[in-house]
């Protein structure tokens, strides 16, 4: 089963210590061989809207900046609590936030 | 309990047991001991998380409960006391992990010393973490059976007395082909899945997947790792094109290559770069990985560089020269040299035994022969494979290809249709009819239906006759070899069984000995345990008789004879007990009586309590020929 993991953006600036042990847990992932993808987004962005015929663009930044996701990692594990489970190994390194865990169907 | 935890619980063990697992091995070596401390570990966890909620580490939670108990163990074995303190030391520091300690866990569940299925058994168990009903599921048997063969499995290596270690040099490199094997063994079984639970089958690609990937991250400097891993991404990648909407297989070349998983395609380039780094000669799994990257570089199956395939082909005939990889080659060369090429290939490998159901063989024939522009062959060729194959859906495609192709201009009767009506004769018997459409239903089978009775040559039969009985009892073999002869008889045709030689027959073998009125007798104990003895562990009575007492492993049921073991099963294990009656030393099976002292024996066949010499194998064979008129090696049977 794929999961993907999304986590919002906070204000908290990330320190050194926090990139040492996000390091350590994404190469305990791949090593696992839990991990297909990760990476991290763009603050803002650009905004499609389509109504009708017609399709706006908009610019970015749009609302709080906590409702944004700020980074995303793809994994490929055999039950939905396993990704919970990594989930909480990753918000217990990265402290106050919020994640979204979703099941992928396809391709 | 909430079933909430105990899902997490389960989560958390699948995530951790190898590791933990693994660290304990390297304490108490013994594999399997220290699963069962892991699952003791686990035990306390149910009982814990609920109240106490789940840690945040719940990994080093349980490395740590895990190795208190070792400790313990350790403390409470007599078996280790020199080195009991310092082991016990070592294990109570903080834990530390050994980055090691999985992959020496890999290479003792992939041990030689086990049978393959144990391999595979032991590997799902101790390093996925499934459970015996898991694995039974997967591999279509019980729950029972799996977990009897992890006993057996975990028993040989404490019996082999199997170290935790990293072999060194050349050994390496053979044992890790051995872990590769099972890795790609567990693959196979869940990608090529035709029966079973299909879903519950793709979740075996998914453990091999991850196995392998795990592998690669513990062995990053072998190459046929990462070739392993690549090709496995890219076989997988596939998965959701190769069967169409009814289940039907979808061969390479016409499945929609959209629907490739292309971050699969990608994290299979990825392994490959890491291969092709380290710069090694390239193995068979490199080669074939190559070939999957070659596949699914193609952007449309017409783009696909065959000439590159065709020559990647050559070198892996050379590393892995199976039946069907030889195929495959042809198929190869078949596209990048031309059909004729291809073709002359095939033909080199229809004699062979290993091919001679394999459906695909015929199908690639077929293949060639429509793009040589020889459709009615072709067809006749479509018809064969289409009666090998095993699967409805993929017969069903054959049938529709074969249908697609004209039909051969009328020439006369067809093989087909003839043996039909020969056999609606009506001057035969019954009995000689069945055995008469056993043969033309091969020929038929093997030549297919639609042959030109005209092309039914004695080449043609004898080919069929290697293939199909050439390792045939003599009888059976002129059985078919007459009903040919009479078939042509009836046709008109010059004798197609020009080329078989009759076969002499090996004399009839002994009458078989029933053995339930011979256990029914009243027995004297001496003869029946030896008796039993012989028909339960197949050994040769001279072997059984040239036991000592000393040899004997009776509660294992088994003895050391030579290097090897022999054991056998309950009736003789009941039995044994009664005949040693206390003996500890001497010949299993004594004598009746003392020797003269003419005939003084050896002291070693002496028995040092009684005096009496050990059982004569003349003595011995005497004997049961008296009882049964056979000989012992019939009970052997």
């Amino acid at each position: 089963m794929r999961f993907l993991m999304t986590s919002m953006a906070t204000d908290q600036a990330p320190d050194e210590k926090l990139f040492a042990e996000m390091a350590k847990f994404i190469d305990e992932m791949t090593a696992a061989g839990v991990l297909l993808a990760t990476g991290g987004l763009e603050r803002g962005g650009v905004r499609l809207t389509s109504s009708g015929d017609e399709i706006t663009v908009t610019d970015g930044p749009f609302a709080e900046a906590k409702e944004a996701v700020a980074g995303f990692a793809l994994i490929e594990v055999r039950s939905r609590e396993e990704a919970i489970e990594l989930g909480r190994r990753f918000r217990s390194i990265v402290g106050d936030g919020v994640s979204m865990i979703q099941q992928v169907f396809g391709p | 309990m909430s079933t909430a935890i105990h899902r997490t619980v389960d989560a958390v063990w699948r995530l951790e047991s190898a590791r933990l697992i693994a660290g304990l091995t390297r304490l108490v070596h013994d594999v399997g001991l220290a699963e069962e401390i892991a699952q003791d570990a686990l035990v306390a966890a149910l009982e814990q998380w609920p109240v106490a909620g789940v840690p945040d580490n719940p990994g080093a939670w349980l490395t740590t409960v895990a190795r208190r108990r070792a400790v313990d163990h350790i403390r409470r074995s007599q078996l280790l006391e020199r080195k009991q303190e310092e082991l016990a030391r070592e294990a109570e520091q903080q834990p530390e992990r050994e980055p090691d300690d999985v992959l020496r866990l890999m290479f003792i569940s992939c041990h030689p010393v086990l049978p393959t299925p144990a391999r595979v058994a032991l590997t799902l168990r101790l390093i996925a973490g499934l459970s015996a009903a898991e694995i039974g599921r997967a591999f279509l048997t019980t729950e029972s059976k799996i977990t009897a063969r992890i006993a057996d499995a975990k028993q040989t290596l404490a019996d082999r007395r199997v170290p935790f270690e990293l072999p060194a040099g050349a050994e390496l490199a053979d044992r890790l082909s051995s872990v590769l094997e099972v890795v790609y063994l567990v693959f196979n079984e869940g990608y090529s899945a035709s029966a079973g639970d299909d879903l519950i089958r793709a979740d075996l690609c998914l453990e091999a997947l991850r196995l392998g990937r795990l592998l690669a991250e513990l062995a990053p400097a072998e190459p046929e790792v990462h070739g392993l891993v690549a090709l496995m991404e890219i076989q997988a990648s596939r998965a959701a094109a190769r069967t169409g909407p009814d289940g039907e297989p979808v061969p390479l070349p016409e499945q929609n290559r959209a629907r490739w998983d292309q971050l699969l395609i990608r994290r299979g380039f990825t392994a490959m770069l890491r291969a092709r780094d380290l710069g090694a000669p390239p193995g068979p799994y490199v080669v074939q990985a190559a070939i999957a990257v070659c596949h699914a570089q193609a952007r449309t199956a017409q783009d696909t560089d065959w000439a590159q395939i065709a020559s990647l082909y050559d070198v892996l005939v050379r590393l892995l020269p199976t039946p069907v990889v030889q195929l495959n080659r042809a198929v190869a060369i078949g596209m990048a040299r031309g059909p004729q090429a291809g073709l002359d290939l095939v033909d080199s490998l229809t004699g062979d035994p290993a091919l001679r159901d394999y459906h695909l063989l015929p199908a690639v024939r077929a293949d060639l022969l429509a793009r040589l522009d020889r459709p009615a062959q072709a067809r006749r060729e479509f018809e064969r494979a289409a009666a090998a194959a095993r699967n409805a859906a993929e017969r069903e495609f054959l049938l529709r290809r074969a249908a697609a192709l004209p039909e051969a201009p009328a020439t006369g009767p067809t093989l087909g249709q003839s043996a039909r009506e020969f056999l609606l004769r009506t001057d035969l018997d019954a009995q000689t009819i069945r055995s008469y459409a056993q043969t033309l239903r091969r020929l038929c089978l093997d030549l297919g239906d639609s042959l030109p009775l005209s092309a039914l040559t004695p080449e043609r039969v004898g080919g069929v006759f290697t293939a199909s009985w050439g390792d045939a009892a003599a009888r059976t073999w002129n059985r078919h070899r007459a009903a040919v002869r009479s078939f042509g008889t009836w046709a008109g045709l010059a004798d197609p069984a020009a080329r078989l030689d009759l076969r002499t027959p090996e004399p009839s073998p002994r009458p078989v000995l029933d053995l339930d009125p011979l256990w029914a007798r009243d027995l004297p104990l001496r003869e029946h345990t030896l008796w039993r003895l012989l028909h339960e562990s197949g050994v040769s009575a001279r072997t059984a008789l040239a036991l000592d007492v000393a040899d004997l492993d009776l509660d294992d049921r088994r003895a050391r004879v030579g290097g090897r073991w022999i054991g056998w099963r309950a009736r003789t294990a009941a039995l044994l007990p009664q005949l040693l009656a206390g003996r500890t030393r001497g010949p299993v099976f004594l004598a009746d009586r003392r020797p003269g002292p003419a005939r003084t024996p050896a002291a070693a066949d002496r028995c040092p309590d009684t005096g009496r010499g050990r059982l004569s194998y003349e003595r011995a064979e005497y004997l049961f020929k008296q009882a049964t008129g056979h000989t012992l090696r019939d009970l052997k049977h």
